[in-house]
């Protein structure tokens, strides 16, 4: 593009091929982070729902009185930290999910979560580049 | 002759907590928790629809009440399936719909509106499914984008409930990590130019 930067594309990824595939951990109705398959899976009404490491912008741990909060934040359209968005994205027009917030009070474990989801996230972004490199 | 009765062990209703007895007969359903309690009773006329996904516990079948309340039943093992499809078909006259959900991780699709719940398709398989009945309040945060708050008491602080309750819902608090806020991004008819010219 015009400030000679590489233009990044998307490349897709999937979570679970088969329902058999989550941890047996999304019984207790609680978070589950599954490094195995790059996921996050969080308990939406009862429901374990997978998000790929690649959909999470970042996670934060907060305290208010006897609760923590853990705030999971996705990438999503129109959230660029300069003032070019250069973020790749399957179908910009899509709906997105922006963020999920959950609250506990054990905030040990959140905190936890928000360190092993950073460290995830971290490794993600290291093979990604480790095989952008083999690329070139 | 007694009339027909079939049963099923270890189901959890609505995210409870404890397990219970269910049991389905031709007019009805029904669960009791296991350690006792008071039971919850859903009559035949009052089934609107069934759907069977996989859940937390083990197979769910949700039923979509005619007033366009929302039961869960979640704990059935997956051969449980074709007596179940049998209960519905020839009890409740009702299709018991297999409905596979998204796995494939990704946070875009499309937010959907039902009749008594929002449910959030990627490639127009469920992700997940949030009851109205659920939402506390909804505002929009910023600029294409929707924050949905949900109902969580101070009462909830338990961390789950026990026995059956009203069909208003408390399933947000129901587990050990419990769903306060949800943000959604939604393009909206602006265009990226204009958003951008706002700035200058």
């Amino acid at each position: 593009d015009q400030n000679g930067e590489e233009i990044k594309k998307f490349k897709r990824f999937e979570s679970y091929k088969r329902d058999n595939q989550f941890p047996p951990k999304v019984r207790d109705m609680g978070i589950v982070i599954d490094p195995k398959n790059a996921t996050i899976v969080l308990p939406v009404m009862g429901r374990p729902v997978p998000f790929h490491i690649n959909t999470i912008k970042n996670a934060s741990k907060s305290d208010e009185g006897e609760w923590s909060f853990l705030r999971i934040n996705f990438l999503s359209p129109g959230q660029g930290v300069g003032r070019k968005d250069d973020q790749p994205f399957e179908d910009a027009s899509a709906h997105f999910v922006r963020s999920l917030t959950f609250r506990s009070t054990d905030g040990d474990r959140y905190a936890e979560i928000a360190n092993q989801l950073s460290n995830l996230k971290r490794d993600a972004v290291k093979k990604e580049q480790e095989k952008k490199d083999m690329e070139d | 002759m007694a009339a027909p009765i079939e049963n099923f062990d270890n189901i959890y209703l609505d995210l409870s907590k404890e397990n219970g007895k269910c049991r389905f007969a031709e007019n009805g359903l029904g669960w009791k928790p296991a350690g006792g309690g008071d039971a919850f009773t859903l009559d035949q006329s009052n089934i609107g629809g069934a759907q069977w996904s996989r859940a937390a516990k083990g197979y769910e079948v949700k039923i979509l009440q005619r007033n366009s309340g929302i039961t869960q039943l979640d704990g059935f093992q997956q051969e449980d399936y074709e007596r179940l499809s049998k209960i519905f078909k020839n009890w409740y006259s009702t299709n018991l719909e297999n409905k596979e959900h998204s796995l494939r991780g990704w946070n875009w699709g499309k937010a959907e509106f039902g009749k008594a719940e929002l449910s959030f398709n990627v490639q127009n398989r469920p992700s997940f499914e949030i009851p109205y009945s659920e939402i506390s309040n909804t505002n929009l945060a910023g600029r294409n984008e929707i924050a949905v708050e949900f109902a969580v008491g101070d009462a909830a602080k338990a961390n789950g409930h026990n026995g059956a309750r009203g069909s208003k819902g408390k399933k947000a608090t129901a587990g050990k990590d419990q769903l306060v806020e949800m943000r959604f991004y939604i393009p909206g008819t602006t265009t990226r130019k204009e958003a951008e010219g706002g700035d200058a």
